[in-house]
């Protein structure tokens, strides 16, 4: 037999924790971004158990096992030559770079934001069967599920690289900056993704528009096509202009296989609004997550 | 909140509400969470259309090493109780003050992985619940030997049986040795060793001062971990203190409203002699009084009424008290066990049964009454199941058999100069 461990005495030594109605609320806007800062520093442990959980078992089941990460940025980047190739796409680029190298890097930072998105929509539901019986900081789920995002990513940045080198396209140094290129997507995406992950279990319609909402905005990004392409239409011009994915995109785009910033104001912007967008749905998430439990099941 | 030094759980005026109307419940979802985001002020402790208080002003208090059983019917609010005291709901107005790590001991293994083994499985459910590497790494061992799961260890849980499964979340749970356990109709699983393993690590967990929240309907269970017990009703506290009292006035209460509301099912009556018949059948106590209850211990009479239009000679009644499970606990035959009761009847009368000591463990049992002539198998009006009466505790000492009936013991020494 081994020992048994002994129950700590409940002592006066434990702080006291209160529940009452309306607590988040009056808790302020920066201090609960701290609170769940801390939150998810703590939580370090969980996340990396919940992520093997969660994106390493799903594999162990299958015989390619790892090798289905890799799988669908490969069959994207062959389907993208296939139809370069067979003259179906062909447009102008700029700076000479080949068309299924732009579209692939634009496809697979779209699919990053996209990831990121519903990711986050699925913070709550990703813990059913347990949410509801056990006590631990819900926000640790938001940022496994981005990881698992960002380990998809990587991925098909892997098939990505390997295809420019077939094209006869070094990426710039600055592909290093990767990491800080993309986190506006971060932001922009897992923002919007949490508050729908609040609103969409109150009202299932907000979760329905954004889907739509999204879909449009594929069509106003520059991801499948240039802004170039654009150029007759200046209607069109400034809709891209406003919409700040065209700019965090294209800087994403734009320093990996140049090394420039085509307009570092615009980044800039999109950026802040990426960050502002974030912040709100964090304290979001915070004042009403409990609400959104309760109304889950 | 000032709790206490040796209090672990208060809780005030506690409220919770919920809506029974899903469109309304989104639009004060939505209403809520714009209110909540703007941070503007506004009384939630109040119920709007088609809102319910699924918890209406829950006050009690509970102390380090404690025991607090919960019981009550379904849909009382006992599991909305242990998620507020969770931290997983929050109240709507009163408070819950906590001190200490709480464990819930609810749904074990929630959260397991089917594919991952039982190894990696401790690991993500130890973590889940609160633990840190450390801990685990410190508890691994004890938690593999409770839970007995031996070469499977290595194993996916998918490959385990349920039981398995279940003995390794209550192992996980246990050991995570929080202040404060709660625990949901879980300790009713497994195979009764394990159950027992379970009571002992539990009595050994609040020896050491833990206290526990318990949930069940199995009321010998309650009362044999328990000091203390609320009982809720539609939310309500309608009694809180010590178990025995508060377990014994729940089941008079259940008893009753069973009797009550249940219906009795379908009775079979077969008569093979119309001139012949069973009338009435009627439950009497000791002063002669016509009842449905009986406390355990108490004199119990059945009285049957007759009519018969023909001299019935050598004439049988039959009785047997029948659990709700199908058990028959008594059957008797006045023809073996009075034989010279009556002769012959004609015209109309009654025959007592009588139980001067009514050892039946509490509960619904239903009775069946039969008229014969001559022998056990003629039957002329026959009642199967037709009534029902109710035993209740009433202060008895817990009965675990159907029937204690007024034995002896006896001791003597087997060894000479051994004493008794």
């Amino acid at each position: 037999m081994h020992d048994t461990p002994t129950i700590p005495p409940a002592a006066p030594t434990c702080a006291v924790v209160v529940y009452a109605p309306g607590a988040r609320r009056s808790t302020g806007f920066w201090r609960s971004l701290a609170v769940m800062g801390v939150n998810i520093y703590r939580s370090r442990e969980l996340i990396r158990q919940l992520f093997i959980r969660d994106y390493l078992a799903v594999h162990k089941k299958s015989f390619l096992g790892f090798a289905w990460i890799m799988l669908s940025p490969v069959v994207a980047a062959l389907s993208w030559f296939f139809m370069n190739a067979a003259g179906v796409l062909k447009p102008a680029t700029p700076d000479a770079v080949p068309y299924p190298v732009y579209v692939l890097l634009g496809t697979t930072l779209w699919g990053l934001f996209i990831g990121f998105y519903q990711s986050a929509t699925q913070t709550l539901t990703t813990a059913q069967g347990y949410i509801l019986q056990i006590r631990y900081p819900h926000e640790a789920l938001l940022v496994k599920q981005a990881l698992e995002q960002v380990v998809n990513f990587a991925a098909a940045l892997g098939v990505n690289l390997v295809a420019f080198l077939w094209f006869g396209v070094r990426p710039h140094w600055m592909i290093l900056l990767l990491p800080l290129t993309t986190l506006p997507l971060f932001f922009l995406g897992a923002g919007l993704g949490l508050i729908i992950a609040v609103l969409g279990v109150v009202a299932t319609e907000f979760r329905r528009l954004c889907e739509v909402g999204l879909g449009l905005m594929l069509f106003i990004t520059p991801v499948l096509y240039t802004p170039a392409a654009l150029a007759l239409s200046p209607r069109a011009q400034t809709v891209l202009h406003w919409n700040p994915l065209t700019h965090l995109i294209e800087a994403a785009r734009s320093t990996l296989l140049n090394g420039t910033l085509p307009d570092p104001l615009a980044f800039a912007l999109s950026a802040l609004f990426a960050l502002a967008v974030f912040l709100v749905a964090w304290r979001l998430f915070y004042v009403s997550e409990h609400r959104v439990i309760e109304k889950l099941f | 909140m000032e709790l206490a030094n040796d209090t672990v759980i208060k809780v005030e005026g506690l409220h919770k509400k919920f809506c029974r109307h899903l469109r309304r419940s989104m639009f004060y979802g939505t209403l809520d969470v714009t209110r909540d985001m703007l941070g503007w002020r506004y009384d939630g402790g109040t119920l709007r259309q088609h809102e319910f208080w699924s918890l209406e002003d829950v006050n009690f208090e509970l102390k380090q090493g404690e025991a607090l059983g919960v019981i009550g019917p379904n849909g009382s609010g006992k599991t909305t109780l242990l998620r507020i005291l969770n931290g997983i709901f929050p109240p709507d107005r009163g408070s819950v003050a906590v001190r200490g790590r709480i464990g819930a001991l609810i749904a074990v293994g929630a959260g397991f992985h089917p594919n991952m083994t039982g190894r990696e499985n401790i690991r993500l459910n130890g973590t889940i619940l609160g633990m840190t590497r450390d801990e685990i790494a410190a508890r691994f061992d004890a938690i593999v030997d409770f839970a007995d799961i031996g070469e499977f260890l290595d194993a996916p849980v998918a490959t385990y049986s349920s039981g398995m499964t279940v003995r390794l979340g209550f192992a996980i749970a246990i050991h995570a040795v929080p202040e404060i356990l709660l625990a949901d109709e879980v300790l009713a699983v497994g195979d009764l060793r394990f159950a027992l393993k379970c009571y002992r690590k539990i009595a050994e967990y609040r020896r050491n001062g833990g206290a526990l929240i318990l949930v069940s309907h199995a009321m010998q269970l309650v009362r044999n971990v328990c000091h203390r017990s609320l009982w809720l009703e539609h939310g309500r506290v309608k009694a809180l203190g010590e178990t025995q009292e508060v377990c014994d006035a729940y089941e008079q209460d259940t008893l009753q409203r069973g009797l009550a509301g249940a219906r009795l099912e379908e009775p079979v009556r077969i008569n093979h002699d119309p001139l012949v018949r069973i009338t009435k059948v009627e439950f009497r106590d000791a002063g002669g009084a016509v009842g449905d209850l009986f406390p355990v211990g108490a004199q119990l009479r059945v009285r049957i009424h007759y009519a018969c239009g023909r001299v019935v000679t050598k004439p049988n009644f039959s009785i047997s008290l029948v659990t709700v499970e199908n058990i028959i606990a008594v059957a008797n035959h006045s023809l073996f066990d009075a034989p010279g009761l009556c002769a012959s009847i004609a015209g109309s009368g009654w025959v007592d049964f009588v139980l001067p000591t009514l050892a039946l463990k509490p509960g619904h049992y239903y009775c069946t009454a039969i008229l014969g002539e001559g022998s056990l198998d003629n039957n002329l009006d026959w009642h199967e199941r037709a009534y029902r009466f109710a035993v209740t505790a009433d202060g008895w000492p817990p009965m675990s058999g159907l029937f204690q009936p007024a034995a002896r013991w006896d001791a003597g020494p087997t060894t000479p100069g051994g004493t008794v």
